[in-house]
């Protein structure tokens, strides 16, 4: 009997092997997967019984705390708090119980503390007892400038409107606002019924107020966009200087036989002015004709190298500007369209704001980003952003002829933005902009899309401090809508900022 | 030879280990103890009071440590401190979840678990402890249980049958008709009938070894066994489909059917039994998935927990135990610190998740080989029995503990499909411990047979030999 009884020793030494390595797999190699299940009560519960990191606004010299973690009284339970409520909500996002969106997703991971780069903290909350806690995130995000923003954009009569400003030299976000936008506060609530009643109203609100129009929303560029239009003709050759003369008849007939006017068909200049009189004028004719002999090769070139049809994220995703190359879009008189940001050129307001940066930093654009850096729960710093260049557009001498024309844009009596960015509206801060107008097919006002992107030229070895990119939906002409809100923003900035 | 003995030396007694056993009792009752205190601390922050269970609990285990030294002096000294740490660590749990929700603690209370579950365990095992105590005394050898082969055969099949005989009312208790429930007081017979059934095949192999190892037709190699003496075996798979389909049990029958089919191995050496028993196993099984829902309902769960709609549904047991073992990690939450109650009957069926999320995979990885220890000294004790009524009892009793933890702890990890049988030791329930108790005074009472020494001859100056009976 004894071999038999050998052998079923085997048998049961075989069981508790199968055992062991099952529970092995199930508790180690299978626990992120079952981690991640939807529904997992445990991890669900988990993520409120400790604190989620602090989200804070540090672009300026005092920082302000914009999403933190509260214990509710008498329970060991967090909620998420937005002390600003609505002025920061396209940064922030939400955090629900169930999702995050904004910030709160793209950083969710160390703010939760999950993030493998938390381990080696949590291990030492873990042997020294000591609660565990998320890390804080720290943005690149002006306090001033954003709050600027959200107020003006707000007591803008409530058209939908977005504005976003970057420090040109190094591409750090200083705003990022959006209107209408909604308060992440009404959904941080731990009442499931509550917050599908909250996500519905938001969702189904025609303002649409959760659609962040500064990163998430493409609009046609107008007239800005002869900023590219003029790096490709200045680089290329075919403009000489900003004096070169330039044929610009108030109205154009184009190779397919429709026209092409200049705002209210008005004479531009002598209708034979320097680029530079065309550019402060807006001139569309001008643009166009330079369009068409640049080719759309050349000026998508050219659109590419300012980051359209390129993906960015801040790390929050942006949605993608384009110079689309669709069906017959190498036609001249398409091309003359898009020269003057009127075909189907689209971009954000990020992407706005990009292209005036872009000629502040001598040619040079620098990545966009949000985050300066993430701090530990003791204080030691995680992961920090440094700059880096994202795209050499232009060179410093094509940049500075653009940036001389954009000041004739703000400075002269004739120039378009004059009445609302020139010196005498701004209190002595010089600012180079230049506007656009662009028609939106599907218009029931009959207003068009007001555009505004400008910068603040450096001065004494400085570098450009600021660079704001505006678009006010159905704002009507892009000087007297949006340069406006461009203005408060620098002003807010610059007090902040002496 | 140039031994000289002297007649001043008596020759030295082999000693039987009592000491051994002693410290490592002292040991398991020491983790219990701390299993205890941290349950406390884990669930209130602070120290429990004057732990009034554990020194009951430790009194009753002193005393059954006096029980075998007076009774069984030469028993194996592992067997009773690895029961006893099996059964601590079942307490210290129960008495955590009953805790639950209870008395400004955290999660909430667990269903099924009153207040006085964590007593009625401790009084359990004290009933366990006198159980075996009363095996010791009672059975002086283990040939003794040998006459009772046929009363405690039919006395098996009766306790096995009895439940589904029964009317719903007196023998449900959540979809297992395997209980018997008299005047708020209820039964598992199943626990002990497999105890007296394996007395029965003991007894009855034995008997019959020599006609059921003839060797009929060889086939592949294969000794394939007389077709007549097929007959015992049929009468077992039918017995334990019986089971299955009157009593919706899938795990006792797979206990019962196991056990018999090994024991045949055993008795007989033929791996034909084993081949043959497997396969009507797989065969009943597969059967009675196609025929009953329920069955079949269990290897949906067992292969898709997470499909659809079960998570929430069918299949919402398995997984919370899976998420709380997966939560535990490598370390756990430690005792008291995890939610081991979002998992319906934790108490019972699923303790060994409790374990999992609690004290993690070092816990449940101890708990298992402790288990295993157990299975072995048991093996051990079957391997050193002289006789083979002794030798097939204990094997088969052996095996048995080990396919049972292999069946709910591989059902409840996701090894194997899921079927509700209890953990030995761990589970809540008075029926399951004091079978388990009765089954660690069967193995102490045999190995104690074993490991005796045989009769000393005492050399005496003359020629005369006096033999000193035991």
């Amino acid at each position: 009997m004894n071999r038999a009884l050998l052998r079923i020793s085997l048998a049961c030494l075989a069981m508790f092997v199968l055992l062991l390595l099952n529970v092995n797999y199930l508790q180690v190699f299978r626990a992120t997967a079952l981690a991640a299940e939807p529904g997992n009560i445990r991890v669900f519960d988990q993520q409120f019984t400790y604190q989620r990191g602090a989200i804070v606004a540090a672009g300026d010299r005092n920082a302000v705390t914009i999403a933190e973690s509260r214990l509710i009284k008498g329970t060991d339970i967090y909620q998420r708090y937005y002390p600003q409520g609505k002025v920061y909500a396209p940064v922030t996002g939400y955090d629900t119980i169930y999702s995050q969106t904004g910030i709160e997703a793209a950083e969710n991971g160390l703010l939760a503390g999950t993030s493998p780069q938390l381990a080696v903290h949590n291990l030492t909350a873990l042997l020294t007892g000591k609660q565990k806690q998320g890390a804080t995130v720290e943005l690149t995000i002006s306090p001033a400038a954003q709050q600027a923003a959200y107020d003006a954009l707000a007591s803008d009569g409530g058209r939908p409107a977005a504005a976003v400003a970057i420090n040109p030299s190094t591409g750090a976000i200083l705003a990022l606002a959006s209107y209408p936008t909604f308060n992440p506060n009404q959904l941080a609530t731990f009442n499931g019924v509550q917050l599908n009643k909250v996500d519905g109203q938001l969702l189904n609100d025609p303002s649409q107020p959760l659609l962040n129009r500064a990163i998430s929303q493409t609009y046609p560029p107008g007239s800005t966009f002869k900023i590219v239009t003029s790096s490709a003709a200045f680089s290329t050759g075919l403009i000489a200087s900003t004096s070169t003369p330039v044929s610009a008849p108030p109205v154009w007939t184009l190779p397919n036989g429709h026209t092409l006017t200049n705002y209210d068909s008005e004479l531009c200049g002598n209708g034979n002015p320097p680029i530079i009189q065309a550019f402060w004028m807006s001139c569309n004719t001008a643009f166009g004709k330079i369009g068409m002999k640049l080719t759309a090769p050349v000026l998508r070139q050219w659109a590419t190298r300012f980051w359209l049809n390129k993906p960015l994220d801040i790390p929050l995703p942006v949605a993608q500007s384009v110079y689309p190359r669709g069906p017959g879009w190498t036609d001249p008189s398409l091309t003359a369209y898009s020269a003057i940001g009127q075909y189907n050129d689209a971009v954000t307001p990020l992407q706005e704001a990009m292209l005036a940066a872009t000629i502040a930093n001598h040619g040079t654009l620098m990545r966009p980003y949000l985050v300066q850096q993430v701090v530990g729960p003791g204080l030691s710093v995680i992961s920090s952003t440094q700059k880096t260049v994202l795209s050499h557009v232009d060179t410093p001498k094509v940049a500075g002829q653009i940036q001389a024309m954009m000041y004739q844009v703000t400075h002269n009596p004739t120039g378009t933005a004059y009445g609302s960015a020139g010196p005498q509206v701004t209190g002595g801060i010089t600012i180079d902009g230049k506007t656009g107008t662009s028609q939106n097919g599907a218009n029931p006002n009959g207003l068009d899309d007001a555009v505004f992107t400008c910068f603040v030229p450096g001065s004494g070895g400085q570098p450009s401090p600021i660079a704001v990119g505006v678009v006010v939906k159905e704002g009507g002409f892009g000087a007297s809508a949006a340069a406006p809100i461009a203005v408060k923003i620098i002003q807010a900035y610059l007090k902040a900022h002496p | 030879m140039s031994f000289t003995a002297s007649s001043e030396q008596s020759v030295p007694l082999p000693h039987g280990r009592r000491g051994t056993e002693l410290l490592m009792l002292a040991f398991a009752l020491a983790v219990v103890l701390f299993a205890y205190s941290a349950a406390g601390l884990g669930l209130t922050g602070k120290l429990p009071g004057l732990p009034v269970d554990f020194l009951v609990f430790a009194a009753v285990m002193l005393a059954a440590h006096l029980a075998v030294r007076r009774f069984a002096p030469y028993a194996d000294p592992l067997l009773l401190p690895l029961a006893v740490l099996l059964n601590g660590l079942g307490l210290v749990m129960i008495y955590r979840l009953v805790q639950s929700g209870r008395g400004g603690n955290p999660g909430y209370q667990v269903a099924g678990l009153p207040p006085t579950a964590a007593t009625s365990q401790l009084l359990y095992s004290g009933v366990g402890v006198v159980a075996m105590v009363a095996v010791l005394v009672l059975i002086s050898e283990p040939r003794v249980l040998q006459r009772y082969t046929y009363t405690l055969g039919a006395l098996g099949l009766l306790l096995l049958a009895l439940p589904a005989m029964l009317p719903a009312s007196h023998s449900v208790v959540n979809g297992a008709k395997v209980w018997i429930i008299f005047g708020g007081f209820s039964v598992e017979p199943g626990e002990f009938a497999r105890l007296a059934l394996a007395v029965f095949f003991a007894g009855y192999l034995v008997a019959k070894r020599d006609a059921l190892a003839l060797a009929g037709s060889r086939v592949a190699g294969i000794d394939l066994p007389r077709a007549r003496d097929l007959g015992p075996v049929l009468a077992a798979w039918a017995a334990s489909l019986l089971i299955l389909i009157f009593e919706t049990d899938i795990g006792t029958s797979a206990l019962f059917f196991g056990m018999f089919v090994v024991m045949l191995y055993i008795a007989t050496q033929r791996t034909s039994w084993l081949l043959i028993g497997v396969t009507l196993f797989l065969g009943g099984s597969y059967l009675t998935a196609l025929m009953f829902h329920h069955v079949m309902e269990r290897f949906t769960v067992w292969l898709h927990p997470f499909m659809g709609s079960n998570p929430t549904g069918i299949a919402y047991q398995p997984v919370q135990a899976l998420e709380g073992m997966a939560f535990g990690g490598l370390f756990g939450t430690g005792l008291g610190a995890g939610q081991p109650y979002h998992t319906p009957l934790v108490q019972s069926d699923f303790i060994f998740a409790a374990f999992g999320e609690e004290l993690g995979l070092v816990g449940v990885m101890a708990l298992l080989l402790v288990f295993g220890l157990l299975v072995q000294r048991g093996l051990r004790a079957a391997l050193a029995a002289k006789d083979p009524f002794s030798k097939l009892l204990v094997g088969g009793l052996s095996f048995v503990l080990a396919l049972q933890v292999f069946v709910i702890v591989g059902g409840v990890t996701g090894l194997i499909p899921l079927t509700g049988i209890t953990t030995p030791f761990l589970s809540q329930g008075g029926s399951s411990l004091v079978a388990s108790w009765i089954l660690i005074g069967v193995l102490i009472r045999v190995s104690n047979t074993a490991r005796k020494p045989a009769p000393q001859p005492i050399q005496d100056e003359g020629m005369t030999q006096v033999v000193r009976a035991a």
